[in-house]
């Protein structure tokens, strides 16, 4: 088995790689594949947290390489999915304790066992960004509708291309604010499309559910109810190869805007 | 008169509101700041650069036209697969052979005689130049046809090697980056040559 090596990154920090990891992950583990998260923010680690794993890890990915465990052991289960699994990062090390073949080295070694391996990058593009695209053939790029996002994300986009291991690279645009797109106060996904010009392969609304689900350590696809969870599990089905339209995220109409689409009816027949 | 006003057009923005919210969208702000900075930051073109361009296209231009050098727009646009490089300029009139074959020929001595403050001399003695042509242009006949008097000419220099590598054509979707290296120093090496070339053309025709 040769399992797909998936780097999450975006360049700028806090629009959400680590949250888009732990929720794709989880909802390809829910459809019954086999995946490991691996976390490359060394020092900076977060995702051991989303997954609310934070408790049960013992070795990271630096005693894998320094060799104090087998990489086996520092795989740590979910604790809903025995499908997903995660290689946590170091938190007392920086950037420096792991260089790219180690981590191309890793990736070589997960992706024999598993169908996927997702790589939550750091942000940045420095030694971070260059170990955790490393393994990778395929990228994720993370970005909001804002100006430094979109700028930053053009940048990575940029060294993704100059990758030759890249095969496709792929934008996923996060805490889309539907609201403020109506009142022409956010760049719309067509702009940020158009502006990047890279395939899109999912819209992510803002969603408060997200804050509480990082709360209680759990990947807000677990939640069958929410936009956000929805959102992701139709990036996990599209990362499948399945077309699932975009999600429509116009918010409901409100009474006032009902009554002024009976008007517009009934002059446009006058 | 003040207060109605006011009053006025806070009652107005009230019944329209969605007019408003065009106009002041921040939106196409961001969007349009975006489209700006990112070109600089793909082609690695500084707004020195381009100024500088802006410079040299105008003297370049003004030996074969009357223009509204104010108004002269450089900018970048997307369009599809290619970047374009666009340059809107007012023209007020072309200018007739006479007149060009002498701005070349000034251009050319100025050249000679010294290289380095070339730019401001070739600017002044083209401001001069064309200050007198048209002077003695009302003074003979008004020889132009009414049609080129003001019309706005957009020149497209587009990108020509966003094909060039076939090689890496592969998967990957191809994004308007490639042409990177291409709009900026082969339009001035280009207009250059073509700007030489004249010039010793026009020695040769002085000569015989």
């Amino acid at each position: 088995m040769t399992g797909r090596v998936i780097v999450i990154t975006s360049g700028k920090g806090g629009v959400g790689k680590t949250t888009t990891s732990a929720n794709i992950g989880t909802a390809l583990a829910k459809e019954g594949y086999k995946v490991v998260l691996i976390d490359t923010d060394l020092g900076l680690r977060n995702l051991d947290l989303l997954l609310g794993l934070e408790n049960r890890i013992v070795y990271t990915i630096v005693d894998v390489i320094e060799e104090r465990c087998k990489l086996k052991q520092a795989l740590v289960k979910d604790k809903k999915n025995p499908n997903l699994s995660l290689l946590a990062a170091a938190q007392t090390r920086d950037k420096s304790a792991v260089n790219a073949e180690q981590l191309k080295d890793i990736c070589d070694k997960l992706k024999e066992k598993n169908d996927f391996v997702l790589i939550d990058c750091p942000a940045g593009i420095e030694q971070g960004f260059q170990n955790a695209v490393a393994g990778a053939s395929e990228a994720i790029v993370v970005t909001t509708p804002e100006m430094s996002a979109i700028r930053d994300a053009d940048r990575i986009i940029g060294l993704l291309e100059a990758k030759e291991e890249i095969k496709s690279y792929k934008l996923l645009l996060n805490r889309v604010r539907p609201s403020l797109i109506k009142s022409n106060d956010m760049m719309s996904v067509d702009d940020v499309v158009e502006i990047l010009s890279c395939p899109l392969i999912g819209i992510i609304p803002e969603d408060t559910g997200i804050i509480t689900s990082t709360n209680k350590g759990e990947p807000i696809v677990n939640d069958e109810n929410a936009m956000a969870g929805k959102a992701y599990r139709n990036v996990a089905q599209r990362i499948l190869g399945e077309e699932v339209p975009f999600l429509n995220l116009d918010e409901p109409k409100g009474f006032m805007a009902k009554i002024k689409d009976v008007f517009a009816k009934l002059k446009a027949k006058v | 008169m003040g207060l109605f006003s006011d009053i006025y057009n806070t009652v107005a923005r009230f019944f329209r509101p969605q007019e408003d919210q065009v106009e002041g969208a921040s939106k196409a702000v961001a969007a349009n700041r975006l489209k700006l900075v990112l070109m600089q930051d793909r082609t690695n073109l500084t707004p020195k650069i381009l100024e500088q361009m802006r410079g040299e296209l105008i003297d370049l231009l003004s030996k074969y036209l009357e223009m509204d050098k104010e108004l002269l727009e450089l900018n970048f646009e997307q369009e599809g697969e290619q970047v374009a490089l666009m340059l809107s300029i007012p023209v007020i009139r072309a200018k007739d052979e006479d007149e060009i074959e002498e701005a070349l020929k000034s251009a050319q001595t100025a050249e000679s005689e010294d290289d380095t403050d070339e730019d401001k001399d070739d600017e002044a003695e083209n401001d001069e130049e064309q200050k007198n042509n048209v002077q003695e242009e009302s003074q003979e006949s008004l020889t132009d046809t009414p049609s080129e008097s003001e019309c706005e000419t957009e020149c497209e220099l587009k990108s020509e090697s966003t094909q060039n590598s076939d090689s890496e054509k592969t998967a990957k979707p191809k994004r308007k980056t490639s042409s990177k290296k291409v709009t900026k120093p082969e339009g001035i090496e280009d207009s250059e040559a073509d700007n030489t070339n004249l010039v010793q053309e026009t020695e040769e025709t002085n000569v015989n």
